[in-house]
């Protein structure tokens, strides 16, 4: 009795899975192709860069900051046993450019931006907002979601790139104010050290984990109504956004590994 | 299908799940007429609604609106269909980020290409109509649920429709506000000859507008007829529904004491 | 929607013919701008319209407001039916001076 129960769920929870990978790539498919069309809603796009990106400058530029201060002062620790303090600088940027910057620049976009974007849409579909776009004959897909994820794919890599650079900047502090390392040296071993492959790879991973944040965020916010617990109100946008943030928090560090692995 | 009915309902059938919500319903709404759709909580008529406007598939059966297959038109027929559409929801569904002026000039601004001025002058005449006068500048979190309402329809009415749709209109409003809001639905159905579909459990406001009332219960319609005939029905649930009597139904002692002690029942 | 212009009296009179909705509004509200600017008091004959949508009570309306900035006049005349209710259900019967024929217009 028990064993049928419990193998009864696991069908229901694969089941719903899968309708749910179904409908977002749908959901995907709908934004993308709504993008293609005139007239372009580039008002719309701006005003969510707006919200994206230059709205999350400042957390990116403490995140940043403190992140290669942390960085620097780690990697002179451990250069300092093996007497090779000269490679501090390219060691902070390739760490920063490669992994840290595009993951905690993402990290932050969800925090700040992916969580409120999977809210207001769970939102406007409890409140019929979804429902009143459609019966006006606006494709919601169109209005609401591509402008959010040509967003993220534009903003994610700017913010990243502020971060990297930011980030370069709190090692600099780290290392040749307070450590007194020459400042030639850290920024000669950073041109000798970093290539343009690295800057690719820190660029492929931020244009990914733009999309990544946007899409998830959306489609959860968006399918609210299809969710296996009934969703409802209040409770079930926090429930809602809560998966959205761990969902997207995780695809992020997956996504990040497998792009490390496909390019190295 | 006759020739003046512009809504044509045939034997629909929908689902939530295996719940079965609607049991073969058959409905046509003439032209200029106000239709209004009654029955108690769970009686489906919410969900006729959402059939009505295409957001929810039916099991089987079909929807036909101003001559076309709501559920067998690809999206351009569609969007074409709904373009005569106007609706009103129940909560308002205006857009937090708007103005209710912008609110109620988005499908003006997605749909025509007007110049701006003859737009905003268009939705202040829409608010100007629903008393709603000099709020355009306002933003929906501003307003109270009367104006909200008053909004949301000024927003249904801007493309001029040929079909009008308003969900529970009178729901969670004082007695004058309602009042207001019926005296409306049928000046707007007088001027321009709309086609008007209203869902309510409000006795008093359907007995005002109605045309032609429709009455649902348990996912069929019990009866469609005028005000005169609704009341002179000696149908039994149509009469508790109008004396707003509790429901009658016939008790049951060992279900019931079932239902309080369901578990130990079910572990027997 | 056909417009035919014609002068008399000192007055333009423009005559509209058939259903004035929101594709053809753009054009009404330029014509009676534009007659407003060039020639002076425009009487509207409303006799030919079939149906008009609130894009065209729109444009009336900016065309009042027009003229009035102007020191100019801006009549409506043969308003039938139809049309007297969509002006009446936004109040504007009141706004507008309606006359009853071009005649009527002229000579008030």
């Amino acid at each position: 009795m028990f064993v049928v129960k419990w193998l009864g769920r696991l069908g229901d929870q694969f089941l719903y899975i899968t309708e749910q990978i179904g409908r977002s790539a749908m959901l995907l498919f709908y934004a993308l192709t709504g993008i293609a069309k005139p007239p372009y809603k580039l008002h719309l796009i701006t005003r969510q860069i707006l919200f994206i990106g230059a709205r999350s400058l400042f957390v990116i530029l403490v995140a940043g900051f403190f992140t290669g201060m942390v960085l620097a002062l780690q990697f002179y620790n451990t250069l300092e046993r093996f007497g090779s303090i000269d490679l501090l600088g390219s060691a902070t940027a390739l760490a920063l450019v490669r992994e840290l910057g595009p993951v905690m620049t993402a990290l932050m976009v969800i925090g700040r931006a992916g969580s409120a974007m999977c809210a207001e849409i769970g939102i406007m579909r409890t409140s019929e907002q979804i429902d009143a776009l459609e019966c006006m004959a606006i494709d919601p897909y169109r209005y609401l979601i591509a402008p959010k994820i040509i967003a993220g794919i534009i903003s994610v890599p700017l913010l990243t790139s502020v971060f990297d650079v930011i980030g370069i900047l709190g090692g600099y502090v780290v290392g040749v104010v307070v450590f007194g390392l020459s400042s030639g040296a850290y920024f000669d071993s950073m041109y000798a050290g970093v290539e343009w492959n690295d800057i690719m790879m820190g660029l492929n991973k931020s244009l990914l984990f733009g999309l990544t944040i946007t899409w998830v965020s959306t489609t959860m916010g968006f399918f609210l109504h299809y969710d296996r617990k009934g969703a409802y109100g209040a409770e079930g946008v926090s429930r809602i956004t809560t998966n959205a943030v761990v969902l997207s928090s995780i695809a992020i560090l997956f996504g990040d590994y497998l792009v490390g692995a496909v390019m190295l | 299908m006759a020739g003046n009915s512009l809504i044509h309902i045939s034997d629909l059938v929908t689902h939530f799940g295996d719940k079965c919500v609607h049991d073969g319903i058959n409905l046509d709404v003439r032209k200029g007429e106000i239709l209004v759709i009654m029955g108690g909580s769970g009686s489906g008529k919410s969900t006729l609604m959402r059939c009505l406007l295409g957001l929810k598939a039916p099991s089987s059966g079909s929807v036909q609106l101003l001559g076309q297959d709501l559920f067998r038109s690809n999206r351009k027929q569609l969007v074409e269909l709904r373009r005569q559409m106007g609706v009103a929801f129940q909560g308002g569904a205006l857009f937090g980020s708007m103005t209710v002026g912008e609110n109620v000039c988005l499908p003006l601004r997605e749909h025509t290409r007007l110049d701006p001025n003859t737009m905003r002058i268009m939705a202040r005449m829409k608010l100007e109509m629903v008393n709603l006068g000099g709020a355009e500048n306002l933003m929906p979190a501003e307003l109270s649920g009367g104006m909200i309402k008053r909004a949301a329809f000024a927003r249904s009415m801007i493309m001029d429709p040929k079909l009008l749709f308003f969900d529970e209109p009178s729901a969670g409003l004082d007695p004058i506000t309602s009042a207001e809001l019926d005296e409306l639905i049928l000046r707007i159905r007088d001027a321009m000859q709309t086609t008007i579909v209203v869902v309510t459990h409000e006795l008093e406001s359907a007995f005002r507008i109605a045309d032609r009332i429709t009455l649902l219960h348990a996912g069929k319609i019990l009866m469609t007829g005028s005000v005169e005939e609704v009341q002179a029905s000696d149908n039994q649930h149509i009469q508790d529904m109008l004396k707003r009597k509790p429901r009658s139904e016939a008790f049951d002692v060992d279900r019931y004491l079932s239902q309080l002690t369901g578990d130990r029942v079910s572990r027997q | 929607m056909q417009v035919e212009l014609s002068e008399r009296d000192g007055y333009t009179i423009l005559a509209v013919e058939g259903e004035v909705d929101f594709h053809c509004s753009p054009d009404l509200r330029k014509k009676i701008l534009q007659v407003l600017d060039d020639s002076g008091d425009l009487i509207l004959d409303m006799g030919g319209i079939s149906y008009i949508d609130s894009s065209g009570v729109a444009s009336l309306v900016e065309g009042l407001q027009h003229a009035r900035d102007h020191k100019k006049q801006f009549l409506l005349a043969n308003v039938q039916d139809a049309a007297m209710q969509v002006l009446k259900l936004t109040r504007l019967d009141s706004v507008f001076s309606i006359h009853e024929s071009i005649d009527a217009a002229i000579n008030a």
